[in-house]
């Protein structure tokens, strides 16, 4: 059954049919997915809910689809574990990871944002997905699409590293790497979206992509035993995420799923490429693109799509943003690690770290009950942390070598 | 051979920029026609959304002069790469 009304442009207000368009023709603002809630209502229950598998097609109802699911019928629903370990290290009372490390089936959120994006595609009859990333979307894509038989085209930058290809390559889509710096490849691509008729994902489909991020907010709230939390920090790249985590909590609450809702958005970024924090710091509406320089590539956006729409969401929340160093980013990968036995990417560190600071800061307080959004798995990218972990004991094959090396450890411990 | 093409950008103007007629220059000189869509002008800052329409050679000469006097300048749609 049919739940979306149809699209609507975001800054005129404008309403379109559902079709695969990402703009207004008028006023060139975004369009968004818009749902009859009455309808969704009538349909949608806790217990409706709960019966379903556990994926993240249990909310289908609040995804922009007009049939049954068609892709990724495995993803979403990852865990959302109890962080006592980083609690107690930390002083707070109540904390949360969701943790996307491990999201069926490329190990990243984009597995939800994509799994709607080409269910869509397929509705819409497109044969061929295509997108532009360095990562994490192109790993997704190029899986999802080929599970689900779809031609794929990925878009990367000719100077991207190979470990970074490998993720994308194995599943054979046609990887194109394109000469030039990142502008040239984002007007390219942008030029290819408008004259072949393909499922671009983030470009024709973004109105549909996108709202596959709402099903972590509507997770957080269900594995919370149907309550929000105090505070949700989300890392923020396109700014697409936090808007559409805080238009989660938004819809549960108009569909009678939770009565009460207080929550507070916290946008995490990156120094080296942090032009939604920066505008927020500055008390200012305008997000002014800026050139990435951050060893948190996944967040590494320069001009946010959705920078507007963040900031506001955060402001509509009493949530705050705030951005972290490099330095700051590796150690809470670290420490995340070490306390709660999770591997996060660099995205996950800049949100543990803005977590932190903003605790140092007063700005989340220690009763709080926080969840933070852990939205990539550090295998992907493990090469940030070349010589900055613990060493290695090399011994030789008998036991009193393996003594010695004993010996030295204890010591370093203190015992 | 140089074809006629559109594209959307987004231009946010220096505050030094605000009171100049640049794009006018603009698109007088390289012969480009702009369709302006959405703007916004403050004391600080000045932001644009527009079409520009023109012979692609003509276009990113266009847009080049745009930058080089400190005008930021991006497709509507973002960044696309993620």
């Amino acid at each position: 059954m049919k739940y979306v009304k149809g699209l609507k442009c975001r800054e005129c207000a404008r309403e379109y049919p559902v079709e695969p368009i990402y703009v207004c023709e008028f006023c060139f603002g975004p369009l968004e997915a818009v749902y009859d809630y009455p309808k969704i209502k009538r349909a949608l229950s806790r217990k409706v809910i709960e019966k379903r598998p556990k994926t993240l097609w249990r909310y289908k109802e609040l995804l922009p689809i007009d049939g049954e699911p068609q892709v990724g019928l495995d993803s979403g629903f990852t865990p959302l574990v109890k962080a006592d370990n980083l609690a107690k290290f930390l002083g707070v009372k109540e904390l949360y990871i969701k943790d996307d490390t491990v999201n069926h089936p490329t190990l990243s959120f984009k597995d939800r944002v994509v799994a709607v994006a080409l269910t869509k595609a397929k509705e819409f009859g497109f044969d061929t997905a295509a997108c532009a990333s360095t990562g994490n979307l192109a790993h997704a894509v190029s899986a999802h699409g080929a599970k689900a038989g779809f031609n794929r085209f990925i878009f990367i930058p000719s100077t991207l590293e190979q470990s970074k290809i490998l993720a994308s390559i194995v599943y054979e889509p046609n990887l194109v790497a394109v000469d030039g710096n990142y502008d040239d490849v984002n007007r390219l691509c942008s030029e290819i979206a408008n004259k072949y008729r393909w499922a671009f994902v983030n470009i024709n489909i973004r109105p549909f992509y996108a709202e596959g991020s709402k099903t972590i907010g509507f997770e957080i709230v269900e594995q919370l035993g149907w309550e929000t939390p105090d505070s949700i920090v989300v890392p923020c790249a396109s700014g697409s995420l936090l808007t559409k985590v805080w238009k989660a909590l938004k819809e549960f609450k108009e569909i009678g799923i939770i009565k009460e809702m207080d929550t507070k958005i916290y946008g995490a970024q990156a120094t080296g490429c942090s032009p939604i924090s920066a505008a927020y710091k500055q008390g200012t509406d305008v997000v002014r693109p800026v050139k990435p320089n951050t060893i948190a590539k996944s967040l590494a956006i320069g001009n946010p799509a959705d920078g507007y729409y963040a900031l506001q969401a955060v402001k509509e929340s009493g949530g705050a943003m705030e951005d972290v160093s490099d330095e700051e980013i590796i150690d809470a990968i670290k420490i995340l690690a070490k306390k709660e036995g999770i591997f996060a990417e660099t995205a996950g560190g800049v949100t543990l770290a803005t977590y932190i600071k903003l605790l140092k800061e007063g700005k989340i307080d220690k009763k709080d009950c926080t969840v933070l959004c852990i939205t990539g798995n550090g295998l992907k990218t493990a090469e940030v942390l070349d010589g900055k972990t613990a060493e290695v004991y090399h011994i030789k094959p008998n036991l009193s070598s393996f003594e010695e090396a004993l010996k030295t450890i204890n010591e370093k411990k203190g015992r | 051979m140089s074809e006629v093409k559109k594209l959307r950008v987004r231009l946010t103007f220096p505050q030094e920029l605000i009171k100049e007629p640049v794009l006018f220059r603009m698109a007088k000189k390289y012969d480009v026609m702009p369709n302006i869509r959405r703007a916004r002008v403050t004391d600080t800052f000045g932001e644009m959304i527009l079409e520009l329409e023109g012979l692609e050679k003509n276009l990113t000469e266009g847009i080049n002069s745009l930058r080089q006097q400190g005008v930021v300048v991006e497709l509507i749609e973002g960044d696309i790469i993620e």
